[in-house]
């Protein structure tokens, strides 16, 4: 196990390293000035664009700026923000709770709700329920997300009144309030946009579960275990389920990475402060800094997801080993 | 996953929701203020390049004064038209001088009062062109800033002229020397003061939650008359849904731009909880024609260098027309780059109309008709083949771009459009490569800058199309420099923009906002529209 780990650090390592690069290139070679837009609307000596060029390490030569960034990341450190002029490693802190919390959510639900959906359509396959399921969640699959947003928001928060149409606190909320109106005041402007989000994406869950489940449900030791008179649910959660898991498992590492920047259309319209919505305008204005950071944040998730995967896989399957 | 776990959670779900509902409620004296951007850096003098927006100003203008601010003509021509602030009166000594008197009641919000010494401080810093070298540039006539004595200021000028007041009031707030003249010039933007800015408006620094909001409380203490509403909290939504959704849900009770599409508009003024409150705008959005090459600009453009071509494409379009639809009658044609707060706006002149004939008939003597039938003009068997870039966040723009499109093909005019990402779009700007630029300009509240992006001086920065007469620019001197013929000689200098038309003057908007109905407000200030919100009141009985 020790040899395995250390050869997937290595790869992982190189991984990055190569992923990192490439983001920087082709950003760099991406047409666009980050400084250009400060002119845009309000007259701007060519004295500041020189000036801030100097002060964001512009005018070095690519090399130069490319080893700066190497040697920063090294330390964690991902320079200032070209638009916000504060540290990018302080502007991700600030920005990823808000991700976790939506994505992590998001997840929970597909992964809890969207499974039992999934077993629950394997189960009653061909029956009401199973066409019901799959036409609902297919639906909901082929919405789009940013305009089921816009409805919801429109419908519930706006119409109804019943929950906030957007942002994840009442700034009208007393900060010295108990944990408990905190975190009732973050669950209810979290269900729109979660819903939203989990409407869209459960599909998948559910399919791939259903999938798996109706594979493990023809396996001859289903037939054995109903002969020896075990009770439907046991079979069906304790000895199909438990077999159906290593698809969704796949499903899972897939999913993590798109946690952090899948939901960037859902926070646009939620005013959802979270690390989509940064990413997305740092690449409208182009700040380098920011990008290079959420980049790299991004494929430390997707590596780290992947050794995630394949260490469950190893542990939960005893076919598989530390090879 | 039993049926009766599922309701349970629903049910958990919405209870605990319905608790955190009821403890955000209430608050009549609160105004939550929706705003695009997050106010990063609102510190006089520190409000530079990226931080020069439009959030950072609306947070600086709620704690920090000037000394005396524009009045409400925005009349900013001489000593007169503004109103005392930190300054409670001022006198000139000479032609030269001004000396300000501060009002002995001002205090920064740690209690420590307002000295001259501050405002010494202050300029000091916003003459330092390695600080700002753009505030730098617009206070360059300021020789000498000097206090006497603890409440007197005065200003030394290198020349004569009527800007003299609005330069030494308008562009910076002063700081407390008290607490940063220690700190090292370059560093005040890492320190942390900035995390919580102390300064001496009406409402002082409350708590920031990044990402989401900041909220400014109060100053009871405030010289001037304690605010009536307690709390200012901007609200960041970086899109117009979003924040359109957040102010009909009640979740927000202003915004002080809504954007078009008309309907957003429609819907807004739809709910009886708002009123919309109309008012003049700093932006003027013009299509910038370049007299360059954009493949070599040491060479005058082929087509665009010539003042007749140029008004031919002016008079081929129905301007009013393409406004209406965009802004219904929240804008107008402008007379030359003039936003509708400038004062300069309101001098009785109209822009010219749409005359195709004319335009035809100015094209033709230039040798553009269609010799070879295929319906598109040409001269010496080039087409008249042009291409306009916008940028692509601007649905005003694509709009108005395709109208013009369409009208200039049925002149047989060949028009590509090019809808390009913000940073390219700049890019290409900044490097003259283009035939036609979609521009909007924000101004300041005085026609002083009007140089800055049409006078000769300014070709390689801000005047980007390359446009130079001399007549236009000594006009402008001189309406800058003559008090009592400014509004003639103003006039003359926008006839004469209007005629050799270095752009097409597309639109002048007057920014729409919306507002809770339970403030009874003052009028919204074009260049800082929340500005006098410590002097509003609240309405009995009506709303949150």
């Amino acid at each position: 196990m020790g040899r395995w780990l250390a050869r997937r650090v290595v790869q992982a390592a190189l991984t990055l390293a190569v992923a990192a690069t490439l983001a920087f290139v082709l950003m760099r070679v991406a047409p666009g000035d980050p400084l250009a837009r400060l002119a845009m609307d309000q007259p701007i000596s060519p004295q500041q664009i020189a000036l801030l060029r100097t002060r964001y390490g512009l005018d070095q030569p690519l090399l130069k700026q490319y080893t700066a960034f190497v040697g920063g990341a090294l330390h964690g450190d991902f320079g200032v923000s070209i638009a916000y002029g504060r540290p990018v490693t302080a502007l991700i802190a600030e920005r990823l709770p808000a991700t976790l919390i939506l994505g992590g959510t998001v997840l929970l639900i597909n992964f809890t709700l969207g499974l039992w959906l999934g077993v629950r359509q394997a189960v009653k396959r061909g029956r009401a329920a199973d066409h019901l399921i799959g036409v609902l969640s297919q639906t909901g699959y082929a919405v789009p997300s940013f305009w089921l947003g816009l409805v919801l928001a429109w419908l519930v928060g706006i119409r109804w009144q019943l929950l906030p149409a957007g942002g994840m606190h009442s700034p009208l909320m007393d900060p010295t309030s108990t944990l408990l109106h905190q975190a009732a005041d973050l669950l209810e402007h979290l269900i729109l946009p979660a819903l939203t989000l989990s409407i869209v994406s459960i599909a998948a869950a559910i399919r791939y579960q259903r999938t798996a489940m109706l594979d493990a449900l023809s396996l001859p030791f289903i037939l054995t275990a109903r002969a020896k008179g075990l009770r439907e649910r046991q079979i069906v959660w304790r000895h199909a389920w438990r077999n159906a898991l290593f698809p969704v498992l796949t499903l899972f590492g897939l999913w993590l990475p798109v946690l952090v920047t899948g939901s960037v259309f859902v926070e646009d319209v939620f005013a959802w402060p979270g690390l989509g919505s940064l990413a997305a305008g740092a690449v409208a204005a182009r700040d380098y800094p920011v990008l290079m950071g959420t980049t790299t944040l991004v494929a430390v998730i997707v590596v780290l997801a992947s050794l995630l995967i394949d260490g469950l896989y190893a542990l939960l399957d005893p076919r598989i080993r530390w090879a | 996953m039993p049926r009766w776990t599922l309701g349970a959670v629903v049910l958990a779900t919405g209870l605990i929701a319905v608790t955190g509902r009821l403890a955000a409620q209430g608050d009549r004296a609160s105004i939550v203020i929706l705003t695009g951007q997050e106010p990063t850096l609102p510190v006089p003098t520190l409000m530079v390049g990226p931080a020069a927006n439009v959030a950072n100003a609306d947070v600086a203008a709620q704690l920090f004064l000037r000394l005396a601010d524009p009045g409400p003509e925005l009349k900013l021509i001489g000593d007169d038209g503004f109103v005392p602030r930190l300054a409670r009166s001022w006198e000139r000594r000479d032609s030269l001088t001004l000396v300000f008197h501060l009002d002995p009641r001002a205090r920064w919000h740690d209690g420590k009062p307002v000295t001259a010494r501050d405002v010494v401080f202050t300029f000091d810093r916003a003459r330092d062109s390695t600080i700002d070298p753009t505030v730098a540039e617009q206070l360059r006539h300021i020789r000498e800033v000097r206090a006497q004595g603890d409440r007197d200021v005065v200003f030394t000028f290198d020349h004569a002229y009527p800007g003299q007041f609005y330069d030494a009031t308008f562009y910076v707030q002063p700081l407390p020397a008290h607490l940063l003249a220690d700190l090292p010039r370059d560093s005040l933007a890492r320190s942390r003061y900035v995390r919580a800015p102390i300064g001496d408006g009406p409402y002082r620094w409350g708590r920031q939650v990044a990402g989401q909001f900041l909220e400014l409380d109060a100053n009871h203490d405030f010289f001037l008359g304690a605010p009536a509403i307690h709390r200012v909290i901007f609200l960041l939504a970086g899109s117009q849904s979003a924040r359109i959704n957040l102010l009909l849900s009640g979740d927000a009770d202003a915004l002080a731009n809504i954007i078009p599409p008309l309907s957003n508009i429609q819907r807004v003024g739809a709910d009886h909880r708002l009123q919309l409150v109309p008012f003049p705008s700093q932006t003027v959005g013009y299509v910038v024609f370049n007299f360059r090459d954009p493949d070599d600009s040491s060479r005058p453009n082929p087509i665009l260098s010539d003042s007749v071509v140029r008004q031919a494409l002016v008079l081929a379009l129905d301007r009013k027309a393409m406004v209406e639809a965009a802004y219904g009658s929240y804008s107008k044609v402008p007379v030359g780059p003039v936003s509708p707060m400038l004062w300069i706006s309101r001098l009785g002149l109209s822009p010219a109309n749409q005359d195709t004939a004319r335009a035809r008939a100015l094209l033709a003597s230039r040798g553009w008709t269609d010799h070879n039938g295929d319906g598109v003009l040409d001269r010496g068997g080039h087409p008249l083949a042009l291409s306009i870039n916008y940028p692509s966040s601007s649905s005003v723009r694509r709009q108005m771009a395709l109208q013009m499109q369409e009208q200039y093909r049925r002149l047989g005019i060949q028009l590509e459009v090019r809808a390009l990402d913000p940073p390219v779009w700049g890019e290409l700007r900044n490097r003259g490569k283009f035939d036609l630029d979609f521009s909007s300009l924000s101004q300041d509240p005085s026609p002083s800058g009007m140089l800055q992006s049409w006078g000769c001086a300014s070709i390689g920065a801000n005047n980007v199309g390359s446009y130079c007469d001399p007549v236009f620019d000594s006009l402008v001197t001189a309406a800058l420099a003559d008090r009592d013929h400014a509004p003639d000689l103003w006039r003359r200098a926008l006839r004469r923009v209007e005629a050799d038309a270095p752009a097409i003057f597309m639109y002048a908007p007057v920014f729409v906002a919306a507002v809770d109905r339970r403030f009874d407000r003052t009028p919204l200030t074009p260049y800082s529209p929340w500005q006098s919100i410590w002097r509003w009141r609240l309405r009995r009985g009506a709303g949150r």
